[in-house]
């Protein structure tokens, strides 16, 4: 079996996971949070798509643009590569397993067997590192598993090439030079300016604070969307999913970026910061309560017009509260 | 949110949380999710429910297996339709008994692909008897003919 010395770790996400594994294993000391807010992570977005079974929200930015803004902002340059031919893409993985290198693959997440089978949902665009391999196995650190783990050759084969919405297409990334001196603080700067910017002034309607007022307006409709009552409690409870389970760190990704806005305080020296930091987090307090409360109607089928106006008017609340802090945050950095 | 307030027991399904520790600094902690240690009990409930009312309606003719695995896998009906390489429309036909009758074995190949499933599971499913579980152990397995797979019934010990 070949086996790197590669440190496996969790992450709140697998995407900032999956890099920041990888920059520290090429010796970058570099956090989740930091990776994150650079990259302009946060993100609100409500979606009506038949690539979803019922409309859903996400929480951060288009999959695969963690990677490419942290490229563009801190000049670390990937190799990346996808494939049109299944047995190319399961060559070119075993010649880098074979060559030791950490590689970073996207895959649909119902394949890792190794997850509670209650988690396991079709979503193409989950990140893992292949670290190693033997005959019949590749050694898997995934940021969502609390230990290194292994698949089947064939498994990772089949949810590197399924197709559908966001098709992995056997997609494989590694670093392959961090320069010496990373412009940091400049990196930060454009990393929040257009954070910021996403949020408030993307002239869409279903993005950013507009995405959530949408998804307050929309809520109260959701139960003629439902087949019955036990769909509309999942769907209502899914909310809380999305905010805390599918890999967040917690209120909808807020926590995470209140730690990246307390790291980037110090770096910047800049005691403003600090204080965004921590308003941040009582935002991210706030999107908890829509989680637990979330949690609690859908389990009692409370779900009557009533519950689901209280649930649209908590969420309009924080589309208030987060106009607010990312239009003062947008001047900060304008 | 504070550290103390966060954490929750629950091994089987284990978090990345950012929190403020003691000392008022933000960082990593882990623990089990809110959500699965107090409401899986209820998922479950529910998929089992779905499941029977949906074999119910199989069983009747009212609906295919495609509809069936589809809502049981959560797909959206976009998602599926690229997956197996058809549209929309010609999926949604295939949501009733009398045009599933007519899909080709190669796009039903596909539909089980897209489902992880021996394409045999698209015409039957293999039930143990409740009182037999701890008895009787069933297993699928793929060969190298995508039209063929090995069903093994095993007792237990």
């Amino acid at each position: 079996m070949t086996e790197s010395k590669f440190t496996h770790k969790m992450a709140a996400h697998c995407e900032t996971g999956t890099i920041t594994s990888l920059l520290n294993h090429k010796g970058l000391d570099i956090t989740e949070p930091m990776v994150f807010g650079i990259a302009s992570g946060i993100f609100f977005g409500y979606f009506e798509s038949s690539n979803f079974p019922f409309p859903t929200f996400i929480v951060r930015s288009k999959p695969g643009s963690i990677r490419t803004s942290l490229s563009k902002r801190l000049g670390i340059k990937f190799h990346e590569e996808k494939f049109r031919s299944q047995a190319k893409g399961i060559s070119k993985l075993d010649q880098l397993v074979a060559q030791d290198i950490i590689t970073a693959s996207q895959v649909d997440f119902y394949y890792m067997d190794y997850m509670p089978e209650w988690q396991r949902v079709h979503i193409n665009v989950h990140f893992i590192n292949v670290i190693g391999s033997d005959d019949d196995h590749y050694l898997i650190s995934d940021s969502y598993y609390p230990k290194q783990s292994s698949l089947k050759k064939d498994t990772l084969s089949k949810a590197r090439f399924v197709g559908g919405h966001m098709a992995p297409k056997g997609f494989l990334f590694y670093p392959t030079h961090i320069p010496d001196n990373l412009p940091i603080e400049k990196a930060i700067r454009k990393g929040i300016k257009k954070a910021a910017y996403n949020m408030i002034k993307l002239p869409v309607p279903f993005i950013g604070i507009k995405g959530m007022r949408k998804f307050a307006r929309k809520v109260v409709d959701w139960p003629s969307l439902a087949r019955d009552t036990d769909h509309l409690s999942h769907e209502i409870m899914k909310i809380n999913i999305l905010l805390e389970d599918q890999g967040t760190g917690g209120a909808g990704f807020r926590f995470l970026y209140a730690t990246f806005l307390q790291q980037a305080a110090d770096i910047l020296k800049a005691d403003e910061l600090h204080d965004m930091s921590k308003r941040m987090m009582e935002i991210g307090d706030n999107w908890r309560n829509i989680s637990y409360f979330s949690a609690k109607i859908g389990k009692n089928r409370d779900l009557g017009e009533a519950r689901l106006k209280e649930l649209s008017e908590m969420i309009h609340d924080m589309a208030d509260q987060e106009h607010a802090y990312f239009s003062e945050l947008y001047k900060m950095f304008k | 949110m504070k550290e103390k307030d966060l954490v929750v027991d629950y091994e089987a399904q284990q978090l990345i949380y950012y929190v403020e520790k003691e000392d008022n600094s933000y960082g990593q902690v882990i623990s089990g999710s809110y959500l699965a240690k107090h409401y899986l009990d209820d998922y479950f409930a529910k998929v089992k429910s779905l499941d029977q009312s949906l074999r119910k309606q199989l069983e009747s003719g009212e609906i295919s297996p495609i509809y069936y695995y589809m809502i049981m896998q959560s797909f959206g009906e976009g998602d599926l339709a690229s997956r197996v390489k058809i549209s929309k429309r010609k999926l949604r036909k295939h949501f009733q008994m009398k045009h599933f009758a007519g899909i080709k074995l190669d796009l039903l190949r596909r539909y089980a692909d897209a489902f992880d499933i021996p394409i045999v599971n698209l015409f039957q499913f293999l039930v143990v008897k409740h009182e037999d579980t701890d008895k009787i152990k069933l297993s699928q397995q793929e060969t190298k003919n995508p039209y063929l797979s090995i069903t093994r019934v095993a007792s237990q010990d």
